[in-house]
């Protein structure tokens, strides 16, 4: 194990995967902080760029891209009320409110002292557990597989924002998506329409840029005249108080551990995990009434907890190849860009890419602390880049990256469309993370499937006889039945969380 | 009254589903797979068609907030079409005219369409970005972008 961690910095520490660390986190923190753009147009941006990159170094530097986002998500979540991801909302409840009493730069420090403890403790755990659960699942056969996926499935379309049933449109449509292109098994062409460039299937780049990057595009070209930085703000000093950092410890405590666990459960991640964060860590407090008004608590609690479940949310991805949400869905696209399976055989096959991207977490996390924080109020300022010039920059950005996969300008034009699509999808609420995880899982969902059915010659008894798939088969069931039974109580916190942005 | 947004939109999955369904059961079947390429399509076709039964029924009125964030002034509409438009045209001049001169085009457009007022910048930026991207690329990642007419 200490021998594996040692390997890991050995591969981490190399001048080239430093530098990647550092130009991920970096790009990471620029394009959080950008309201709209998230850690997937992120990584989907960044994936043009490894190419040809060491599998090692290429995931280090999307690791990068995706704690860096997080981390800039809050930046402009403190500075500008603007939270850049959905994970960072909680943390604009009382960062706004600091920000605005003049202690900006405080609640920066806060928020990234606490993306650091929450990031490196849910590495320790992630280090810890990983190995185990890869073991676990090397004795998964293709029904665990098949009803693991399914779970993934139904566990985000029941926590996705809004309605339950437009999320399993969206996972659906996801899934029709896929089938399209050459069958694996039998070689049938299907809904090809005879199109060479559709023949193996549409390429996910295209799926996660048009849903997500292009689709925000169409949103930031019609606020494209409301100016991002609404006057200058001071950022003011940096400087904890020793009390200030007392008073942190409890939260960051109790939220790495939160934090991780929601995010190795597959459809929970970073938004869920800041939100219950911070509900608890009110309910938790001697003076709930202070939380929204700057409490350092109502700070740090959903900052550790996001970055927490950033790191947790690897757990699954690496040892199971199976992604719990959109992003670390797009992260698995791009492992497979440069040619890593991820799976329970990639601690043997590809143990500098596992120790590797474990061990340059702990180094992207420490160039999270000390590169973003005096580095904030400079970097702030690309909030000042003209949203016109940004908007032709960030769409010439996509199509290169979809070009230069393929050389086809007939996936420029798909890409067109999912942009169009992705900005129907968002205007009638239904939810895209959904959709990119149906269409990741789906030509593995049906290859289990497949061999599931051909072990048992075509019996569906093949799915009841393992306790573990019956297991999950219940739980996916569950997750999807018990919301609607829930109901009623479900009614009653949505008050509640209308009640804390209310009070934020 | 208005249609509620939600049954339209149930509708058109239908008559999706319905194409979907029908082109499923078209595919080449073969006679020893145990699971053929059709299932799945089939499949997801029918759970597509309870989908959007069951979301024609849940159909709600949209609330003031929901109109409100779905109404697009009529000159953001326009403006939209126009990008769109000329997506479309960079896209398929892309290889015939190349990289570099489609681009710069391009990106001397957009901002202007969007109301992008100074000029300086914008030229500036447009050569500067396109030479970058297409240096980087061509050079150090080894990607070939389009060359088109130009001899580099």
């Amino acid at each position: 194990m200490i021998e594996s961690i040692l390997y890991g910095f050995q591969v981490a520490f190399t001048p080239e995967n430093l530098f990647f660390a550092f130009i991920g986190v970096l790009a990471g923190t620029i394009i959080g902080m950008l309201p709209g753009l998230g850690p997937i147009s992120a990584i989907a941006i960044m994936i043009p760029l490894s190419y040809g990159m060491y599998p090692s170094s290429a995931l280090i530097l999307m690791a990068g891209v995706y704690y860096g986002a997080v981390f800039g998500g809050s930046t402009s979540s403190i500075l500008l009320n603007a939270p850049g991801i959905s994970g960072t909302v909680a943390t604009a409840f009382d960062g706004y409110p600091m920000a605005r009493q003049g202690k900006a730069g405080k609640a920066l420090a806060i928020a990234a002292i606490s993306s650091f403890a929450g990031g490196t403790i849910s590495v320790v755990a992630l280090m810890l557990v990983a190995p185990y659960m890869a073991k676990l699942a090397i004795t998964f056969g293709p029904t665990e597989y098949f009803a693991l996926m399914l779970l993934g499935l139904t566990a985000i379309s029941s926590l996705s924002e809004g309605s339950t049933n437009k999320a399993l449109i969206s996972a659906t449509i996801g899934l029709i998506t896929a089938t399209v292109g050459i069958d694996q098994q039998t070689g049938t062409q299907r809904f090809t329409f005879g199109n060479p460039g559709l023949l193996e299937g549409i390429d996910f780049l295209i799926i996660a840029l048009g849903l997500f990057a292009l689709s925000e595009v169409c949103q930031l070209i019609i606020s494209r005249n409301e100016n991002t930085l609404k006057g200058k703000s001071a950022v003011g000093s940096l400087k904890l108080e020793k009390q200030e950092l007392k008073e942190m410890a409890g939260p960051i405590g109790r939220h790495s551990v939160l934090g991780f666990i929601l995010g190795v459960l597959p459809g929970a991640g970073a938004t869920i995990a800041s939100f219950l964060s911070y509900i608890s860590e009110k309910r938790l407090s001697k003076d709930p009434s202070s939380f929204g008004k700057g409490n350092i608590k109502g700070l740090a609690a959903p900052e550790t907890s996001n970055n927490a479940a950033t790191s947790g949310a690897f757990v699954p991805l690496l040892t199971l190849g199976i992604p719990g949400s959109g992003t670390t869905a797009v992260l698995l696209g791009a492992l497979l860009v440069v040619g890593v399976q991820p799976g329970p055989l990639m601690l043997q096959d590809h143990p500098d890419v596992f120790w590797g991207v474990i061990a340059s977490m702990y180094i992207g996390n420490l160039f999270l602390l000390i590169l973003n924080l005096p580095l904030i109020p400079v970097l702030a300022k690309i909030l000042y880049i003209p949203k016109q010039l940004l908007i032709a920059l960030i769409i010439v950005f996509c199509l290169i990256g979809v070009y230069a996969v393929s050389f086809n300008t007939f996936h420029l034009y798909l890409l067109v469309g999912f942009g169009v699509l992705g900005y129907l999808l968002k205007m009638f609420k239904f939810p895209a993370p959904p959709f990119i995880l149906a269409f990741i899982l789906g030509g593995m969902m049906e290859q289990s499937f497949r061999q599931a059915m051909t072990i048992s010659n075509g019996s569906y008894s093949v799915f009841f006889q393992s306790n573990i798939t019956i297991g999950l088969l219940i739980v996916s069931f569950l997750s999807l039945v018990l919301p609607t039974i829930l109901g009623l109580t479900r009614r009653g916190k949505a008050t509640e969380s209308q009640d804390l942005k209310k009070e934020a | 009254m208005r249609t509620k947004p939600d049954r339209i939109i149930s509708i058109f999955l239908l008559v999706f589903a319905g194409i979907y369904l029908a082109l499923s059961f078209q595919l080449t079947k073969f006679p020893y797979a145990i699971i053929d390429s059709d299932v799945l399509p089939k499949g997801l076709g029918f759970l597509l068609i309870i989908l959007a039964v069951v979301l024609f029924f849940q159909a709600k009125d949209d609330t003031e907030e929901d109109k409100k964030r779905r109404y697009v002034k009529k000159e953001d509409v326009i403006i939209l079409l126009s990008v769109l438009g000329a997506l479309l045209v960079y896209i398929f001049l892309l290889e015939p005219l190349g990289f570099l001169i489609s681009t710069i085009l391009f990106l001397l457009v957009i901002p202007f369409v969007l109301g992008f007022k100074k000029k300086l910048t914008t030229v500036l930026v447009a050569f500067l970005f396109s030479g970058i991207m297409y240096y980087s690329f061509n050079y150090l990642l080894n990607i070939t972008l389009p060359q088109g007419i130009l001899p580099f």
